[in-house]
């Protein structure tokens, strides 16, 4: 009675099921480990991320805050502490003084970048955001006014010379971050109503309401 | 090797690149943040998610293996799987289905980069009956489970489950071709 195209058929569409993540409760963990127990079967599951996957290609990408030094911190922190430990007890107490000595005379001469700060605002003035460059982020706040009306949302574009605006992200009622170690001269910085949840297309659909030139 | 960036950028998170790491982020996060929002129908949860998966594919990054897809369909995986496992710990609400599973038809015109692969499936999906298809974008796109795509479609889990399993193997053999 068995046959093993068939049984095949039944493993590839258990793994199909997994990778779609249709199984719920216990069919799900029972799938989820045998993946993890039996290589053939963990292959068929890649098979399947892998054919599915272009269906992601339709959502449209979010600008994603920095999260970064969160999960660096996570992952790191204990790395770090230990590497401070081991060094530590490697060098000697006038070695450290000598290191604090250097490091002084290195925070004296080093200066820290300026920050670069654009200001944009509606005709009326009604509405403004401030965007600042601090050496490592892009920060937009509004300075003034309100959020976009119900049901649509301010979104924040740069623009390079002669190019397309490139979005950088949804602008909310908390502060935008977005990792931009080095602002770049000259390019502009627009403002844009669109639908809540952004411009479905990444290029702007709605009115540009403010832009702010970049001026370093 | 160098037409796959993301993967080269995994090859060298696995060898504890932090600045691989970085710039995987930079690459990546967008995508995966915006799947993330879609699947979970929330923004401060989603970026709870996407720390842990970001988590995830700096502690995992050795077991990518270039020769099962790229490594964009491997991050996007290992998104949608955290995802996936976040739905499934909610507390069950039938209302909670959402009714806009028809915004997710494959909108040509819309989509950001037109890749051979999405045109491919764009055309299988074409030849699957139509309310099956909707079902399969369902359960990718909103991460529906089997009973929450019978309640909404309104038949037997079972029959639920025969549909799906055999678009899916009616699409598999329809890429392969």
């Amino acid at each position: 009675m068995t046959d093993p195209a068939r049984a095949d058929d039944e493993d590839d569409a258990l793994a199909a099921e997994l990778a779609l993540g249709v199984l719920e409760g216990e069919e799900r963990a029972a799938a989820q480990t045998r993946s993890t127990r039996d290589p053939a079967f963990a292959a068929r599951v890649a098979a399947w991320e892998a054919r599915l996957s272009p269906l992601a290609d339709q959502i449209a990408p979010v600008p994603a805050p920095n999260l970064m030094p969160a999960i660096e911190a996570r992952l790191f922190a204990q790395d770090r502490r230990e590497r401070r430990f081991r060094i530590g007890a490697l060098i000697g107490a006038g070695f450290v003084i000598a290191a604090v000595v250097l490091l002084a005379v290195a925070f004296l001469w080093m200066t820290p970048a300026p920050a670069i700060s654009v200001h944009m605002q509606t005709a009326d003035a009604a509405t403004a955001y401030d965007a600042t460059f601090d050496g490592f982020n892009l920060t937009v706040v509004r300075s003034a006014g309100q959020p976009a009306p119900a049901g649509k949302v301010h979104e924040l574009w740069i623009i390079a010379p002669g190019k397309a605006p490139v979005s950088l992200g949804l602008l909310q009622d908390r502060p935008l971050v977005v990792g931009y170690p080095t602002p770049p001269a000259g390019w502009v910085l627009a403002v844009s109503v669109e639908p809540a949840g952004g411009a479905p297309a990444g290029k702007p659909t709605g009115p540009v309401v403010m832009t702010g030139e970049i001026a370093i | 090797m160098t037409d796959d960036p993301i993967a080269e950028m995994l090859r060298r998170c696995a060898a504890q690149d932090r600045a691989a790491f970085r710039a995987l982020y930079s690459a990546s996060s967008a995508k995966l943040f915006g799947l993330l929002i879609r699947i979970l129908g929330d923004r401060a949860e989603a970026e709870d998610a996407l720390q842990e998966v970001f988590t995830r594919v700096w502690l995992r990054a050795a077991r990518y293996d270039g020769t099962r897809g790229s490594g964009m369909a491997w991050l996007v995986a290992l998104a949608r799987n955290h995802a996936i496992d976040r739905l499934r710990a909610r507390p069950r609400v039938t209302a909670e289905v959402p009714e806009d599973i028809a915004d997710d038809r494959m909108r040509p015109e819309t989509r950001l980069i037109a890749t051979g692969e999405l045109l491919r499936m764009t055309d299988c999906f074409g030849k699957l009956e139509p309310d099956r298809a909707e079902a399969l974008r369902g359960a990718y796109l909103r991460g529906l489970s089997y009973s929450e795509l019978a309640a909404r479609f309104d038949v037997p889990l079972n029959t639920m489950r025969t549909w799906l399993r055999r678009s899916l193997i009616s699409l598999r053999d329809c890429l392969n071709q």
